[in-house]
C-alpha cells in the first residue's frame, strides 16, 4: 500500500480508485442485500414478542425462551424428535451416497466399457427431470416393500435421499478426469489394483470433491419436505424437520410458534455447519505436489 | 418454492387418484351401498363378534389431550363384542385431501377432514356414504348449513362435529355492542378513538363477505352448480366501489400476514376477523376487554346489507376400504356424538356442532351460534368452486394496491366475474 501511495496520482490511477470504489461499494451493497434475511432470521428466533408480524426490522425486545421452546414444548410439535429422526436420516444418507457418486464417477472416469457412453447419456437425461415427478410411483414401491410403515420409514427416508444418487455423478467424475492418467498407470505397474488406486490415489486428491458431495448429499434431508410428506404421512413419529418447520406456519399455530420457526431453522443449520467447518480444510488441499516434472 | 412443490404434489396425487380409481368406480359404489344398509341397523342390532384394527387419524392435539385415545376406549367398552386394536396417526383435518387420497387403502378407516376436502376425497373413493340413523343423527343435531356442508351429489359423507368459519374479535373498549352491529360505525369509533379496523381484504375466503352483502351469490343455495356465480352486474360494481374507498380509509388496515393479531397486541387495531384458532392470541392482546361477536351489517351504496361469511365444518368421516364398515361407522359416529363433541369442547374449546349442547356461557360459542343462523352462507362444495379463489383474491389485492379504482371498479368486476364462470379445464 504504501509504495503505491508513493506514485504521483496521475489521471488513470484516480480513474482506477474510483472504479474500485465503485465496485466495492456495489458489492458491500449485494453482500448487505444477500444476508440481510439470514440475519433477519437469526434476530427472529431471538424476538420476544409473539406473532408473525411484526412493524420493526429490529426486535423490540431479546429472548432466549424460543429456542427452550422449541426443545422443550413437545407436545404438538416434536421438534427434538424431527431433529433426531432427520440427523440420522442424515449421517446414513451422506455415507451411502458419497459411495455411490465417488464409485460412479470413477468408473465413468478411468474405466472404458461399452455401456459407458449410452450410460452416461441416459444418466444426463434422467436427471433433467425433477426427482419428484417420480414420488408417487416411490411411494407405492416403498408400500409394496413394507417400508411406508412405522420406523421402516427412516429406512425407506434413507434409500429415497441416497439410492439414486449415483446419476449425480458428473461433477465428481469432472474432477476425477483432471487427474492426470499416468498417475493410476505408475499404480498399476508398481503392482496395484484398481480398487488401490482408488482408495491410495484418486480420494487423497480428490479431496475438494469428496467434501462436496459429502455436504451436498447432508444437506438433502434437512431441506427435502415433498418425499418426507409423502412417505411419512401420518407417522407423526417419523417427520423429519421440514415438515415439523412446515407445519409451524399452519394457521393454528403460526402465532405462537412463528418466532420458534426462526429458532428452529437456526437450529438446522448447525449440524450442517459443523460438518464444513470439520470438512473445510480439506477444501483448500488440492492437487499441490501430485506430479512433478 | 416448498408450496410450489406441494401444489405440484397435490397436482400429481389428485391425478394418480383418478386414474387410480377408474376401475374402482363401481366397487366404491357398491361398497357404499353396503356400508350403508347395515348401519341402519347397527344400533337396534346385537353387535356380531369381531377383531381387529382400526385405525384413526386425527390432528395431534386431540392425541396430546387424550381426547382421542379416552373416546376410543368409551368406544370399546360400549360394544363388548368387538374386541378392537386402536391404531393412531396424525392428519390435520385440512390435509386429509393430502394423506388420505393419496392412498385410500392404507389410509386410515376413520379419519378427520375439513369439509372442503371432500370433492377429492370422494373421487379417491375414500369416504363412504351415511345411511339410515346415521343419517338422522348428522341431519337432526345439526344446523342445515353444517349438515349441507357435508352433502355431496346428495350424499352425506361424513360426521361434521365443529363449524370452520370466521367472526369478529373486537375490543370492548373502543366499541360497544351496538357499534359493533355496522361495519361503517366501527370504522367510525375506531378512528375516533385512534385506532383500525384490520380486515383481511386480500383473502378470497373473507372477500366474499362484502359481495354477500349486496346480493352476490356463489351457484344458488350453494349446490346448484349451473347456477354459477353471480358477481357481476351494479350490485357487485357497488361492492367493488366501497372496497376501494374501504383500502383508502385511513381507518383500516389490510390484515395479510398476522398484521391484525399483531396490531392488537400493540393496541393500533381495535377489531380484526377472524376464528376460533386465533381466540387465545386475542384474549392475550386484550384480556377482559375481548369481544366477540357475529358479522356486522355494511352500508354499500345506501343499501345496508348483512356480512355473510363461508361456513364450513370439520368432520368424521369412514374410508370405504375399512375392514369392517359396521364397526368404523359405528365409532365415526361415536366420536361424533353428544357426550364426544361435549369432550372435545372441555379438551380443547372445539365448538361443538351439536345444536344440543348448549354453551351459553362461552362469548365465541354464542357467536359462532350467530353465525351459523344468520351471517354465513354455505361454503359451496361443487367443483366449479375452484374457479372462485384466484378471481376473487386478485381483486383484493387490486384494490389494496390501488389497480382498481372507482372509475374502472365496474369493468374489472364484470372481469373478475367472468373469470369466475370460466372453466379453466375446459
Amino acid at each position: 500500500m504504501s509504495k503505491q501511495n508513493k506514485k504521483p496520482l496521475t489521471a488513470a490511477r484516480v480513474r482506477k480508485n474510483m472504479v474500485n470504489v465503485l465496485v466495492h461499494v456495489f458489492l458491500a451493497v449485494l453482500s448487505f442485500i444477500w444476508v440481510l434475511p439470514v440475519f433477519w432470521v437469526v434476530l427472529t428466533s431471538f424476538r420476544g414478542e409473539k406473532g408473525s408480524y411484526v412493524t420493526t426490522f429490529f426486535p423490540k425486545t431479546y429472548t432466549f425462551d424460543n429456542y427452550i421452546k422449541l426443545f422443550t414444548d413437545t407436545s404438538i410439535l416434536n421438534f427434538p424428535k424431527m431433529f433426531m429422526n432427520t440427523l440420522i436420516i442424515a449421517i446414513f444418507t451422506c455415507i451411502i451416497s458419497t459411495v455411490f457418486v465417488l464409485s460412479v464417477a470413477y468408473c465413468m472416469s478411468r474405466m472404458r466399457f461399452k455401456m459407458r457412453k449410452p450410460f452416461m447419456n441416459v444418466a444426463m437425461i434422467l436427471g433433467l427431470f425433477p426427482s419428484f415427478m417420480s414420488m408417487i410411483a416411490v411411494y407405492f414401491i416403498l408400500k409394496a416393500l413394507g417400508m411406508a410403515e412405522g420406523s421402516m420409514i427412516r429406512v425407506a427416508l434413507i434409500i429415497v435421499f441416497s439410492a439414486g444418487s449415483g446419476v449425480g455423478f458428473y461433477v465428481a467424475k469432472g474432477f476425477f478426469d483432471t487427474i492426470p492418467k499416468s498417475l493410476d498407470e505408475a499404480a498399476i505397474i508398481d503392482g496395484a489394483s484398481r480398487w488401490q488406486v482408488f482408495t491410495k490415489i484418486t480420494v487423497p486428491l480428490s479431496k475438494p470433491i469428496i467434501v462436496y458431495t459429502i455436504l451436498t448429499s447432508f444437506m438433502s434431508p434437512w431441506i427435502d419436505f415433498v418425499f418426507a410428506k409423502v412417505i411419512c404421512g401420518a407417522n407423526a413419529s417419523q417427520y423429519t424437520v421440514s415438515i415439523g418447520l412446515w407445519r409451524m406456519l399452519e394457521k393454528e399455530y403460526i402465532d405462537s410458534w412463528y418466532t420458534c420457526f426462526a429458532a428452529g431453522a437456526v437450529v438446522i443449520s448447525i449440524p450442517i455447519a459443523i460438518l464444513f467447518m470439520v470438512t473445510q480444510k480439506f477444501y483448500v488441499e488440492g492437487m499441490s505436489g501430485a506430479v512433478k516434472g | 418454492m416448498k408450496k410450489k412443490a406441494l401444489s405440484l404434489f397435490l397436482v400429481g396425487a389428485m391425478a394418480l387418484s383418478m386414474i387410480g380409481c377408474g376401475s374402482k368406480g363401481e366397487d366404491a359404489a357398491k361398497n357404499d351401498t353396503q356400508a350403508a344398509t347395515p348401519s341402519t341397523e347397527a344400533t337396534t342390532q346385537e353387535d356380531e363378534p369381531w377383531s381387529g384394527t382400526l385405525t384413526v387419524w386425527s390432528p395431534q392435539e386431540d392425541q396430546d389431550t387424550n381426547w382421542l385415545q379416552d373416546q376410543c376406549e368409551a368406544f370399546a367398552k360400549e360394544h363388548p363384542n368387538w374386541t378392537i386394536e386402536f391404531s393412531y396417526g396424525v392428519c390435520p383435518e385440512g390435509e386429509a385431501k393430502d394423506n388420505v387420497a393419496k392412498d385410500p387403502e392404507a389410509a386410515a378407516d376413520v379419519y378427520m377432514l375439513a369439509n372442503d376436502n371432500i370433492p377429492d376425497l370422494v373421487a379417491a373413493n375414500a369416504l363412504a356414504e351415511l345411511g339410515g340413523s346415521y343419517l338422522d343423527y348428522v341431519k337432526s343435531t345439526n344446523a342445515d348449513s353444517i349438515a349441507a356442508s357435508v352433502t355431496y351429489n346428495d350424499a352425506v359423507v361424513a360426521f361434521p362435529f365443529t363449524s370452520n368459519t370466521w367472526f369478529m374479535y373486537y375490543d370492548k373498549s373502543v366499541f360497544s355492542e351496538d357499534d359493533v352491529k355496522s361495519f361503517d360505525t366501527m370504522l367510525e369509533k375506531a378512528g375516533e378513538a385512534g385506532k383500525k379496523v384490520s380486515f383481511p381484504l386480500t383473502n378470497s375466503w373473507y372477500i366474499e363477505a362484502f359481495y354477500a352483502a349486496n346480493g352476490c351469490s356463489l351457484f344458488g343455495d350453494g349446490t346448484d352448480e349451473n347456477a354459477g356465480i353471480d358477481f357481476g352486474g351494479d350490485k357487485a360494481a357497488a361492492v367493488t366501489e366501497y372496497l376501494v374507498d374501504l383500502a383508502a380509509n385511513k381507518n383500516f388496515v389490510n390484515d395479510a400476514d398476522g398484521a391484525g393479531l399483531s396490531g392488537l397486541r400493540d393496541g393500533n387495531v381495535a377489531a380484526i376477523f377472524t376464528g376460533t384458532w386465533d381466540a387465545q392470541g386475542v384474549k392475550e392482546a386484550l384480556g377482559d376487554n375481548m369481544g366477540v361477536a357475529a358479522l356486522p351489517k355494511v352500508n354499500i351504496g345506501g343499501n345496508e346489507g348483512q356480512m355473510k361469511s363461508f361456513m364450513g365444518s370439520k368432520a368424521i368421516g369412514v374410508n370405504p376400504n375399512a375392514e369392517n364398515q359396521q364397526v368404523a361407522m359405528a365409532l365415526a359416529a361415536y366420536l361424533a356424538s353428544e357426550e364426544a363433541q361435549t369432550a372435545h369442547y372441555e379438551a380443547r374449546n372445539i365448538l361443538p356442532s351439536n345444536i344440543n349442547v348448549t354453551l351459553s356461557d362461552d362469548p365465541i360459542a354464542v357467536a359462532v351460534g350467530q353465525v351459523m343462523t344468520d351471517t354465513s352462507i354455505m361454503q359451496p362444495l361443487v367443483k366449479s368452486m375452484g374457479n372462485y379463489w384466484s378471481p376473487a383474491e386478485n381483486m383484493g389485492k387490486n384494490i389494496y394496491s390501488g389497480e382498481v379504482t372507482k372509475d374502472n371498479a365496474a369493468e374489472k368486476t364484470e372481469e373478475m366475474n367472468t373469470t369466475m364462470n370460466t372453466d379453466i379445464a375446459q
